[in-house]
């Protein structure tokens, strides 16, 4: 099999995609649940995931077939497409909320004045487009959007690291342990990425220590996301939950914004890319898990039906985006542990072995 | 017994021009010969010192093997037949018949008014040779071979074009340029009929594989120094008769902020220039779009004073922002276009017109402001700053200014996100055109946006996959 994502490609991927995705509603939501302990709370899901992606990384040492190839030499070929379809449908759940967040997000701060859905609706043209291509776009994706990850997010640290007052967080652990555990269990939907491991299996050429260097790089990207939790809350402190697009938030403060202008919102603007990449990664992977279900390689038609189920949610509960958070943090959770930690887990359980 | 009149009728009767020029002359023993040439292609002094002076001063029977011997010109072939004396003519050679031979000499005195070797107006540079190609084909390679003499630098000639016969070198060094690259490029070329190939733009297209992409397949340049050091590297050097500009595949986007002279400076300053060529290529893209965005969209974008001098200066304007900009965008692209076209003497009349009257007229009458026309002439000014890839910004410019104008900033970063899945995909010859970024190729990144010195540089890029890798050996 030709090897269409390399180590490296999957290591920025899982440190910068892991990151970007929690810089919008996660603080604060995360604020909300667990106040002053946001941290822990985070460093528990992260702590779990983290062991997964290495159990994944770790599998994938062992054999060099993918997923699919696993599945179906153990439990048969119709076993195999259905574990694909379901999981087609689980990264399109992935992709629901993170939709709607970006949707809210792009209209509160890419405009002074809330505009039309219509403003938003151009995503899914590139959506089509980017989840049509086949996983050497996406490592190649990922290539270019480590450096603009690391600069545009150093700005808008650099610019928020004065204000933040360290001693919000203290006394440390002083929460009741419920509201902790609330903060990661209402939060778990956001945790998938074994899942993008689980799919990028045999498609890459795992060397020696391989495993470890994607495993570091998710509790990089985990890292980030904690330094962007204790900046966000350190600045807002107890009214953080009420501040919601975080990474928009923590930059306002910086002295030179009064003679220069909203410098923060280019790095933004250029964060921006990197989140609509990591946001269309889930379809790329939906669209993936179609054609292998399938069988129909024409990419092209299953990402434009993917998108087109994306652009109805979109339209039809423009207006529903707390009722579905609320789903999606409830009983929908259940869905996301089992694919995204149980199913990784139990691969093990798969016959492995190489290809000839 | 074949006649000479036969021979030359039967030339004469394809090509009836009367700038086909037949001469005929006798030698001093009576033997009769025929010069064909095409007037003012063929060099007539050499043909008269070196053919025809020769020959009727032969006090022998001038006999077939005798005239070869007396021939005294490095580019003497023998014809058989009579077609291809007529394309060797056409092609401004000169072909001699003698009288009861069936043979001919085909001879080649070529020599087409052509321009001298001057420095190419487009790479103009401080420090490092001036010399640039020309439209002749025999002096470019001339020029590459004054810089490259390695045994194994190959030219391999090939023609374009059914009506102009255009000659094509493909020039590349065996063992460096990348197994099978030649045939395909020839494939490529051979695959496509044409009446004419009047510029080496021509073949671009052919072998781009994806001609209606607006972003190029291959490099350009004018310098031979520049030519011969890509074609050094593994890449594959195109020279097209009748053009100055030569071309050479594969290509990456890269190639297109990188200056010959940056090779020949100090690395660090050559590394500044370099970062400043990238950033302005962004604000030359970007700019007008992202000023529109602000104006329209999001006012936050701009600093609170500047937007009160910007607000102070567009109060009354009766046009949008965005088809201000619009309109200002248009008058540039017309004043670049006419100043171009136009002869030389109105064209620096039409500067002046253009930049100041127009420009100063339009903002005293209301019509444009101050703010929308610095934006325009920066960002036109930055797009220079690389312009073999200013094909393809101006067009991009113009889409973002669009998009901008009718979606605000997400259309910007929308599109931006959009240009780079479909840039890391495309390829050049099975070099992806976003290398060494995309794929992340570590020892390339050192002449990419930085440029090293050159000891670091001491291998051939690593995206070629090249089996001979080291330029540079120290002992």
């Amino acid at each position: 099999m030709r090897m269409r994502i390399s180590v490296r490609q999957i290591c920025f991927i899982m440190l910068i995609y892991t990151a970007v995705s929690r810089l919008i509603l996660y603080p604060t939501l995360l604020s909300y649940q667990s106040g002053r302990d946001l941290l822990f709370s985070a460093l528990i899901d992260f702590a779990i995931q983290t062991v997964i992606v290495w159990s994944v990384s770790f599998l994938c040492s062992k054999t060099d077939k993918t997923f699919f190839q696993l599945i179906e030499g153990t439990l048969g070929n119709v076993t195999a497409r259905i574990v694909y379809g379901l999981f087609a449908l689980f990264f399109i759940i992935c992709a629901v909320i993170p939709v709607f967040e970006q949707k809210v997000y792009i209209h509160a701060i890419f405009y002074d004045t809330i505009p039309s859905l219509l403003v938003f609706l151009p995503f899914f043209f590139f959506a089509v487009y980017a989840a049509s291509k086949g996983f050497e776009n996406i490592g190649r994706c990922a290539d270019i959007c480590l450096p603009v990850f690391a600069v545009s997010l150093l700005f808008i640290l650099v610019m928020s690291f004065a204000e933040v007052k360290w001693n919000s967080f203290l006394p440390v652990l002083k929460m009741p342990l419920k509201s902790v555990l609330s903060g990661s269990v209402s939060t778990i939907f956001r945790f998938f990425e074994p899942c993008w491991l689980l799919m990028f299996m045999g498609y890459f050429k795992y060397k020696k220590g391989d495993a470890l260097k994607i495993t570091l790089s998710y509790a990089g990207g985990a890292l980030i996301v904690l330094l962007m939790l204790a900046v966000f809350y350190g600045i807002y402190d107890e009214i953080a939950a009420s501040r919601q697009f975080a990474i928009a938030k923590i930059s306002l403060f910086f002295p030179a914004i009064e003679v220069i202008g909203r410098i923060d919102l280019a790095a933004l603007y250029a964060l921006e890319i990197v989140m609509l990449f990591a946001l269309v990664l889930n379809v790329q992977l939906a669209v993936h898990c179609i054609s292998e279900c399938t069988g129909f390689k024409k990419k092209e038609y299953i990402s434009v039906a993917v998108n087109a189920v994306l652009l109805l949610m979109v339209i039809f509960l423009d207006n529903k985006f707390n009722a579905l958070h609320e789903l999606w943090s409830s009983w929908m959770g259940i869905v996301f542990i089992v694919f995204a930690n149980v199913i990784p887990l139990l691969a093990w359980a798969l016959k492995r072995g190489r290809n000839d | 017994m074949v006649t000479l009149e036969k021979n030359i009728k039967s030339v004469k009767d394809v090509l009836t021009s009367q700038d086909i020029i037949v001469f005929e002359f006798d030698s001093l023993q009576g033997r009769k010969f025929a010069v064909i040439y095409a007037d003012g292609l063929a060099d007539k002094q050499l043909l008269g010192e070196l053919v025809i002076k020769p020959l009727r001063d032969a006090e022998s029977e001038a006999g077939y093997e005798e005239v070869k011997r007396r021939l005294a010109l490095p580019e003497v072939k023998e014809g058989k037949k009579i077609k291809d004396a007529i394309k060797e003519v056409s092609d401004g050679n000169a072909v001699l018949f003698i009288d009861g031979e069936k043979d001919f000499f085909i001879i080649g005195l070529k020599n087409p008014p052509g321009r001298a070797v001057v420095e190419p107006p487009t790479q103009v540079v401080i420090k490092g040779p001036r010399e640039g190609f020309t439209e002749d084909i025999k002096v470019n390679l001339g020029l590459v071979r004054k810089r490259v003499k390695s045994e194994n630098l190959k030219v391999k000639m090939l023609k374009a074009g059914k009506k102009s016969d255009t000659a094509v070198a493909m020039v590349y060094i065996d063992g460096v340029c990348p197994e099978g690259l030649a045939e395909r490029v020839e494939k490529q070329i051979a695959a496509h009929e044409i009446d004419i190939v009047p510029d080496s733009s021509y073949i671009a297209q052919f072998i781009s594989g994806k001609p209606r992409s607006v972003f190029k397949r291959n490099g350009t340049t004018e310098k031979p120094d520049i030519f011969c050091a890509k074609v050094c590297e593994g890449r594959l050097g195109l020279i097209v008769d009748g053009s100055p500009i030569a071309l050479t595949v594969p290509y990456m986007i890269t190639e297109d902020i990188q200056a010959g002279e940056d090779y020949y400076a100090n690395s660090y300053r050559s590394t500044v220039i370099r970062l400043l060529r990238v950033l302005s290529l962004f604000i030359g893209i970007f700019l007008p779009a992202m000023y529109v965005s602000a104006q329209l969209f999001k006012t936050q974008l701009i600093p609170f004073q500047l937007l009160l001098k910007i607000s102070s200066s567009i109060s009354g304007l009766p046009l949008s922002p965005s088809v201000e900009m619009f309109l200002t965008l248009f008058v540039l692209e017309v004043l670049n276009e006419a100043s171009i076209r136009m002869p030389k003497y109105v064209g620096l009349a039409l500067s002046v017109v253009g930049a100041l009257v127009l420009g100063d007229t339009a903002v005293k009458a209301g019509i444009i402001s101050t703010p929308a026309i610095i934006i325009i002439a920066f960002s036109a000014i930055c797009l220079y700053t690389t312009p073999d890839f200013v094909e393809t910004t101006t067009t991009l410019r113009w889409i973002f200014l669009i998009i901008s104008g009718s979606l605000g900033p997400f259309g910007v970063v929308l599109f931006s996100a959009f240009l780079i899945c479909y840039l890391v995909t495309e390829q050049s010859y099975g070099v992806p055109l976003f290398a060494p970024f995309a794929p992340l190729i570590k020892n390339d990144l050192y002449d990419s946006m930085v440029k090293a010195n050159m000891f670091t540089l001491n291998n051939r890029p690593e995206v070629f996959g090249l089996k001979d890798k080291v330029r540079l050996k120290s002992k």
